[in-house]
């Protein structure tokens, strides 16, 4: 019995604090923080890199120059922003904070972030519409480690087979008619992601941005042409039904099957282009009526959480100046496969490599998804924008018909 | 039907019926199959049509990658499995007793509470978790996670002893009280050792949701040093590329220790027939 | 606790009588059961604390989040105006409301259904002594191991219209490959059975150890009477198996309302809402996208716990009056 009761006694004490923290967060005071003056706490979305890698190592260098440990937590990229938004709601954001750049918007809007020019860190070397994400009323709240856009990566043994030339593909039309030539030649067509979450989306703003698409108006001509155009694919064969439940790394298994013409996908695939065991190119996607189409930027943010303890911000602004100075963004972008965003650096990796210089201009071409002050926007207007595309897809509505039931819906939010 | 007539069981029916239990368990099993044919197939041939039943040319990177990378999460994740086993027995076994023996005022309402307490869903559990163990400075430790992942288990293991416990003839325990046993030794020599099979059925769930927590995971021990498996696969997760190879080795090497675990535990149960339980 | 304690195995009528005679003088019972009453609440007390500590306040969280007008600002900041059921009515009004209801029974009653069917005739076989019976039955426990992440995936792949193996094997035998998980006709399907699949295990565990409750002079008893193995299923098996079920298929109830990481990973609810229940929605809403609604989120989550509740007292129903 004595052993119940010490239980008892802990149980109840365990209760006593865990009201005692309902309250406190509740009024908003919680105190704890990043306490510890000699530890710099940071968060990124890259559990594939342990301590021993170099970003692992690259990271805990940034805290040597100011004499200070600075202790990374890699975490499900998903998961990062609610975690950051759990975090400041107790007091407890860390220092320095790597995130997906649609999420930018969405965490000053929670108003966890400090902007650049307060910490005094130099933005202006960066492209501008890779900052653009990042980017809230005219303040930057962050730099951008690397970016990543969209292209097309296409098979040459495929287009030889069926006779494409890859050059000739400038516009829709050219594209569709090298889609039909693969078929004929037995062939797979092309496969991309059409999933249900904002990789979906991210996929088609390529195509809709290409037919002239505005995002708040999604059911306008472009993004109908746009959906159309994918409806189209699936329709004919040119594309697997599968593109539904595709994310963007099953779509690439299935380009790296060696079965199909083109697939769209990422700049960080090109490390694993080079294994697939064929020969393989990478065009710009082009726009309905030739040209390169915008497509939408993606990568993280190096951001800075709004800390009680203001005195941290001196140290913190040298953790972030070394961590996007020229020699490490090289290194950062170099393993990540990604595409600096200063000019300088980007020379340097296309001097390296100059496969790069393809995603070079596609990535001076792209525009950031939250950018031209639509922030907090865009999460809604690409949710319905995905749920528009899966209907469309899928065959239960038209593509107008989706596409008006979308716009209805993200301006009935908004409203 | 079930039960085997009583003396010599006949050999040739045994065999059929142990041929017919392999088949299901096989066909039970297909998926993991499945799994441990991806987690051998090269990346090119993953979306291969039609897919190869059998891992013709197999790759052992993801192998060799989580045999490097994974052994501290796998002890870290059977000592939180093994821990949240005896929290969750310690404070379900007694309750459980009290409620179907005891039966204390309030039971009714009791019984509803353990029912809501397992719909509020994971993540706004961790969410609560967050704070509260932020305020007590239990983040990131292997032991703050064994509590958490015991929420998961505790209400499941009352309900399940309650209802075993309660199948119990009443004539046992008051014999125990007649010969002038109190509550405690009466639960602890009597109700307990009859229960065997409830204890071992509570256990196994309790490690097996223990194991396979994600959710408190991520939100309460990410930043710690011992971590468990579930968040050793991210390491193969990354933010724009999974490596299937070796998620799918994680999970069958990570499957062995733990299958192995139940084989034991099951041996308990077939064991615990003989207790003779509801004989009076 | 009544919630889970029916008809106890029958015990003799000589045994009945027995504990009645022992029933002292009206004062002395009052005593008695007024210690047992306190003895009683010691065993409890722990079970209760900790219940007090670890779920009151998500609980109350919960309800907070659903009550009040919440953006991404004033969950950092706490400052949330209290907004009644605004809430419950967005999400009630929304479009997403009723085929998420409507697939969440589908899904509930049809994994149940199967779940305990398939689970109970397991149980039953592998009650039978036969070689490696032990084995085998552990093996069954395997899904349980793998994280979910995992064989959830697993299904999806073996689902893949293009790639998978089911479709292949349809092939095979003839039949048009079906899109499992990409058209809105067999999305909610595809998940039920990948969740048939995971749920199996649990209900044969529980419902063997069950069985292992059940006398088996019982059996010799109604063999000599010269019952058949149907009549000793109906007759023993399944009524004294009945406490144990009714746990079971209420703890089934629960964790399949509850169920939304198999389907999030295999389809994300859809295509369009095809395979959402109240599960996947809530958490689309709450975290499933880049700009999280807490309040309309945590409101699905509190009516999914409504309709726990619903049945939990729908349940403890049927006992009183069977016991009665």
């Amino acid at each position: 019995m004595r052993q119940t009761r010490r239980t008892a006694i802990a149980t109840v004490l365990l209760t006593a604090t865990a009201l005692a923290s309902a309250t406190a967060c509740s009024s908003g005071s919680t105190a704890q923080g990043s306490s510890d003056q000699g530890t710099f706490t940071f968060w990124d979305p890259y559990p594939q890199f342990d301590a021993s890698s170099d970003w692992g190592k690259r990271v805990a260098s940034c805290g040597t120059p100011a004499g200070v440990t600075v202790k990374r937590t890699a975490l499900d990229t998903t998961d990062l922003g609610n975690k950051a938004l759990l975090a400041a709601q107790q007091g407890d954001s860390p220092d320095v904070m790597l995130v997906d750049n649609p999420v930018v918007s969405t965490l000053v809007e929670a108003g966890i972030l400090t902007k650049m020019s307060d910490l005094g860190v130099d933005t202006s070397s960066v492209q501008q519409n890779i900052i653009g994400a990042g980017t809230i009323d005219g303040a930057a709240y962050g730099l951008p480690i690397g970016a990543n856009t969209l292209a097309l990566y296409y098979n040459k043994s495929v287009l030889d087979a069926a006779g494409v030339d890859p050059a000739s593909v400038t516009n829709w039309d050219s594209l569709n008619a090298a889609l039909a030539k693969v078929k004929a030649a037995g062939k797979k067509g092309i496969t991309f992601s059409a999933i249900g979450t904002e990789e979906g989306s991210f996929q088609f703003l390529p195509w809709f941005w290409g037919a002239g698409g505005d995002l708040t108006h999604l059911n306008g001509s472009g993004g109908v042409d746009a959906l159309s155009l994918w409806k189209g694919w699936v329709a004919d064969g040119y594309a697997p039904n599968d593109v539904l439940s595709n994310t963007q790394t099953t779509s690439w298994q299935e380009f790296a099957t060696g079965q199909y013409a083109f697939g769209e996908n990422g700049t960080w695939q090109l490390a694993n282009a080079a294994k697939a065991g064929f020969p393989y190119g990478v065009i710009t996607i082009p726009a309905k009526d030739g040209g390169p189409a915008p497509a939408p930027t993606g990568g993280e943010f190096v951001t800075v959480p709004v800390q009680k303890d203001t005195a941290r911000y001196a140290v913190t602004k040298q953790i972030v100046s070394c961590l996007t100075n020229a020699a490490n963004l090289l290194g950062t972008d170099t393993a990540l496969s990604y595409i600096a965003p200063t000019q300088a650096v980007q020379a340097q990796q296309t001097r390296a490599d100059s496969a790069l210089t393809p995603w070079v201009s596609a990535v001076a071409a792209a525009r950031g998804r939250t950018s031209n002050g639509l922030g907090v926007k865009y999460p809604v207007i690409s949710q319905q924008m995905w749920t528009a595309v899966q209907g469309a897809l899928s065959g239960s509505q038209g593509p107008q018909a989706a596409l008006a039931a979308a716009q209805n819906a993200a301006a009935n939010h908004q409203g | 039907m079930t039960r085997p007539r009583a003396g010599r069981p006949r050999a040739g029916r045994s065999l059929r019926t142990t041929v017919i239990g392999v088949g299901l368990t096989a066909l039970m099993l297909f998926p993991v199959y499945w799994m441990i044919n991806v987690s051998l197939t090269p990346q090119q041939d993953m979306r291969k049509s039609p897919p190869d039943l059998f891992p013709l040319h197999p790759t052992f990177t993801g192998y060799q990658a989580v045999l490097r990378d994974q052994l501290p999460y796998l002890a870290t994740s059977l000592l939180i499995g093994v821990s949240t086993v005896v929290v969750t027995l310690v404070l379900s076994a007694p309750a459980a007793y009290a409620l179907a023996k005891l039966r204390p005022r309030g039971s009714g309402f009791l019984g509803l509470s353990l029912l809501i307490a397992q719909m509020v869903p994971g993540i706004v559990m961790a969410m609560g978790f967050y704070g509260i163990f932020l305020n007590l400075g239990i983040m990131h430790t292997w032991w703050g996670l064994v509590i958490a992942d015991s929420t998961l288990a505790v209400p499941f293991g009352v309900m399940i002893f309650t209802a075993f416990m309660s199948g119990i003839p009443d004539e046992l325990t008051a014999a125990a009280t007649v010969d002038g046993a109190g509550a405690w030794r009466t639960f602890w020599s009597v109700v307990l050792p009859v229960s065997r099979n409830a204890v071992v059925t509570v256990s196994l769930f309790s490690f097996l949701w223990a194991w396979s927590d994600f959710v408190f995971a991520n939100t309460l021990d990410s930043g710690g040093d011992l971590q468990p498996i579930t968040l050793g696969i991210y390491r193969y997760i990354g933010n724009n590329n999974q490596e299937w190879n070796s998620i799918m080795a994680t999970a069958v090497v990570a499957s062995i220790p733990a299958a192995v675990l139940l084989v034991l535990a099951q041996r308990y149960v077939a064991a615990g027939v003989t207790a003779g339980a509801v004989k009076d | 606790m009544t919630l889970a304690h029916t008809d106890r195995p029958p015990r003799s009528p000589a045994a009945f009588r027995a504990t009645h005679r022992t029933r002292g003088p009206q004062a002395a019972v009052r005593c008695r059961r007024r210690r047992t009453q306190l003895t009683a609440w010691a065993f409890v007390a722990p079970l209760v604390a900790y219940l007090a500590a670890f779920y009151l306040y998500p609980l109350y969280r919960n309800l907070d989040l659903s009550l009040r007008h919440y953006t991404v600002r004033s969950f950092v900041d706490g400052n949330a105006p209290f907004s009644g059921w605004a809430n419950f009515s967005q999400v009630l009004h929304d479009p997403t409301f009723w085929p998420a209801l409507t697939n969440t029974a589908v899904f509930t009653v049809a994994s149940l259904a199967f779940q305990y069917t398939i689970g109970l005739a397991l149980a039953v076989f592998f009650n039978r002594r036969f070689r490696l019976a032990g084995i085998l039955r552990a093996l069954f426990l395997i899904p349980w191991l793998l994280p979910l992440i995992v064989s959830s995936s697993t299904w999806a792949w073996m689902l893949n219209s293009e790639s998978g193996i089911v479709n292949h094997t349809l092939n095979l035998v003839g039949i048009a490959p079906v899109d499992w998980l990409t058209s809105p006709r067999w999305a909610l399907t595809s998940v039920i059975i990948a969740n048939i699949w995971i749920g199996v295990p649990f209900n044969l565990v529980v419902l063997y150890s069950g069985l292992q409750n059940v006398p088996a002079e019982l059996y010799e008893a109604a063999s000599l009477d010269g019952a058949g193995a149907w009549q000793q299923f109906r007759r023993i098996t399944f009524p004294l198996l009945r406490p144990v079920s009714a746990i079971t298929l209420l703890l089934g109830l629960v964790y399949t309302l509850k169920v939304f990481d198999l389907i999030w990973i295999m389809t994300r609810g859809g295509p369009g809402n095809s395979s959402s229940t109240l599960a996947t929605w809530s958490y689309r809403l709450g975290f499933g996208t880049l700009l999280p609604q807490f309040g309309p989120g945590a409101a699905v989550g509190n009516i999914l716990i409504l309709i726990a509740l619903l049945f939990g007292l729908l349940y403890i129903r049927i006992q009183r009056r069977q016991e009665a």
